[in-house]
């Protein structure tokens, strides 16, 4: 008799939404300065993800390195994994993330992020528009309170939505090494919501499908399998 | 049906209902000359295999009592243990699997210094190391030994009972048990009920969700196996359901104030149940559950008459 197969999605959610928002509302408050920072960060990195430039490249990554390195320490070990005993089993995936990114940052690897004027683009910068502003503070209209919200940089929801963003900014093969874990994260996480019976989940599920959608569109278009040229690499 | 008599079942069901309606005749609540109320008096059921009697009102903490570290939610969970310690209860049940829900109610009885009061339930919950699973979940309720320990949802049944059974053949156990939830598995467990002997089963039941009521109640009864009753709102969904629908008429006969007590009612009114563990938030809740098992209880009849009403609602 084993056994896993017997359980449904219902009997895995272990935490009401009133416990799952109070640990943003303790993680913001207790360390805001490191919130307000990561989510600054998270913003200038996306300034310069409208750019083109070398520098801006490795600002860019290693910000986002630092970032999921910080969320994998803040959000989930300190205070999603007391309540969810699933997290041990994700958290080698945002570590993974953070190691990605600092490796990119590092390697003069063909990865570029910037603004293409192509529908890809305009998805990624929409996908980062509603991971700073609508993300966070889609829970106010529902009732909750301001100190709650889900910033970039530390709550994964919108720093995985906004992952996909830049990712679908840049240009180069290697990009699509950074999408499995948001995407990853975003179907658990449309689950865990769904199963809160939390509305937003249709977000984090359409933006799964979207992404899919968009590297498909790139790799029908030649964007995803043409390599950056020497130039583009040293600009 | 062939290995106990339904007829002798159904006799006592009656029976029992008359007995609840003689016990309204009793005081609800005792109290000492002047001084501070003591223990309420509620109903108590057996334990078939030992005769012991507990409270016929338990308390879960699935999802309620999961707050993780959050000292202010800790709290809140102690207020609640509380409220059900001072209205008479004293089952409380978890698992493994509920996060920190463990944690939290070793924090709550350390901070209520009420060790001595609880009849500790949890569960084992993996197809590993059992022993050290007891282990780690006895360090966090910060107890010596469980009263009962179960196979939750008979994952890794066949190391993880015969390891309970040892338990309890040392004394380090008082009683084995085997749950399952959302009716899911009901097949097995029956297959275990007769073929190993249990002390207690564990499974969901309420007035919407009654597929227990055909079969595995009644071999409960026969066998001698104690009931515990989860999911007996639903999770909450069918208390939610219900608020703001006016109480059905006959259900005043049975003095019940809410919808909730009226199911616990319904529930603890089966001679095969022992205890239903309701879970909740709220302090008020907590005692308002322990309050149905208080005054008198429904018949057969008035059983179907709720189950009834309630399906006609939801």
């Amino acid at each position: 008799m084993s056994d896993w197969w017997s359980y449904g999605l219902a009997d895995l959610l272990l935490f009401s939404p009133r416990v799952y928002y109070r640990l943003f509302e303790t993680m913001n408050t207790t360390w805001w300065v490191v919130v307000i920072s990561a989510f600054v960060a998270g913003l200038i990195a996306s300034g310069l993800a409208m750019r083109h430039g070398h520098r801006g490249n490795r600002v860019i990554l290693v910000l986002l390195s630092v970032i999921w390195a910080w969320m994998s320490y803040g959000f989930l070990w300190q205070y999603y994994r007391p309540i969810n005993w699933a997290v041990p089993y994700l958290l080698p995936g945002f570590v993974l993330q953070a190691v990605l990114l600092a490796v990119f940052a590092a390697r003069p690897l063909p990865l570029r992020f910037g603004w293409r004027g192509d529908l890809t683009s305009a998805i990624g910068v929409g996908f980062m528009v509603c991971a700073f502003l609508i993300y966070p503070f889609a829970g106010v209209l529902e009732g909750r309170e301001l100190v709650q919200a889900e910033l970039f940089g530390s709550a994964p929801d919108p720093t995985a939505l906004g992952m996909l963003g830049f990712t679908l900014m840049a240009r180069g093969t290697w990009r699509w090494l950074l999408l499995p874990v948001p995407l990853i994260w975003c179907v658990v996480s449309a689950a865990t919501l769904w199963v809160m019976d939390q509305q937003i989940a249709v977000v984090m599920l359409t933006a799964v499908w979207v992404t899919i959608f968009c590297g498909w569109l790139d790799l029908k278009n030649g964007i995803t399998t043409r390599h950056l040229t020497e130039a583009e690499i040293k600009h | 049906m062939s290995e106990f008599d339904r007829r002798a079942f159904l006799k006592a069901t009656a029976s029992f209902g008359a007995l609840g309606l003689m016990a309204s005749a009793t005081p609800a609540w005792t109290q000492d000359s002047g001084a501070a109320p003591k223990t309420p008096e509620v109903l108590h059921k057996h334990i078939p295999s030992t005769g012991e009697r507990i409270p016929a009102i338990g308390l879960g903490s699935w999802i309620t009592f999961n707050v993780g570290n959050d000292m202010e939610l800790r709290d809140q969970c102690a207020d609640v243990i509380s409220a059900f310690f001072k209205a008479g209860g004293r089952m409380i049940d978890s698992s493994p699997m509920y996060g920190s829900a463990q944690d939290v109610i070793g924090y709550c009885l350390e901070t209520l210094g009420a060790h001595n009061r609880v009849f500790s339930t949890d569960k084992v919950w993996t197809a590993g190391d059992g022993m050290a699973q007891i282990r780690e979940t006895a360090k966090r309720w910060n107890i010596k030994q469980f009263d009962l320990l179960q196979v939750h949802n008979l994952l890794g049944i066949n190391e993880n009972l015969p390891l309970l059974f040892r338990l309890k053949d040392e004394g380090l156990l008082r009683y084995v048990g085997v749950t399952t939830s959302h009716g899911r598995r009901t097949d097995d467990l029956i297959a275990v009920m007769k073929n190993e002997r249990l002390d207690f089963v564990q499974v969901t039941y309420n007035p919407v969700d009654r597929k227990v009521e055909d079969y595995l109640l009644p071999l409960a009864y026969d066998r001698g196996i104690a009931v515990i009753v989860n999911r007996p709102f639903r999770g909450g969904s069918l208390t939610e359901r219900l608020e703001g629908e006016p109480l059905p008429e006959f259900a005043s006969a049975l003095e019940v104030d809410s919808w909730a007590q009226l199911i616990l009612k319904y529930l603890i009114a089966h001679p095969a149940v022992t205890c239903p563990i309701p879970a909740t938030t709220k302090p008020a809740h907590a005692a308002e559950n322990m309050r149905a098992a208080v005054g008198p209880l429904p018949d057969e009849k008035m059983r179907e008459q709720i189950a009834g009403v309630i399906g006609v609602l939801i």
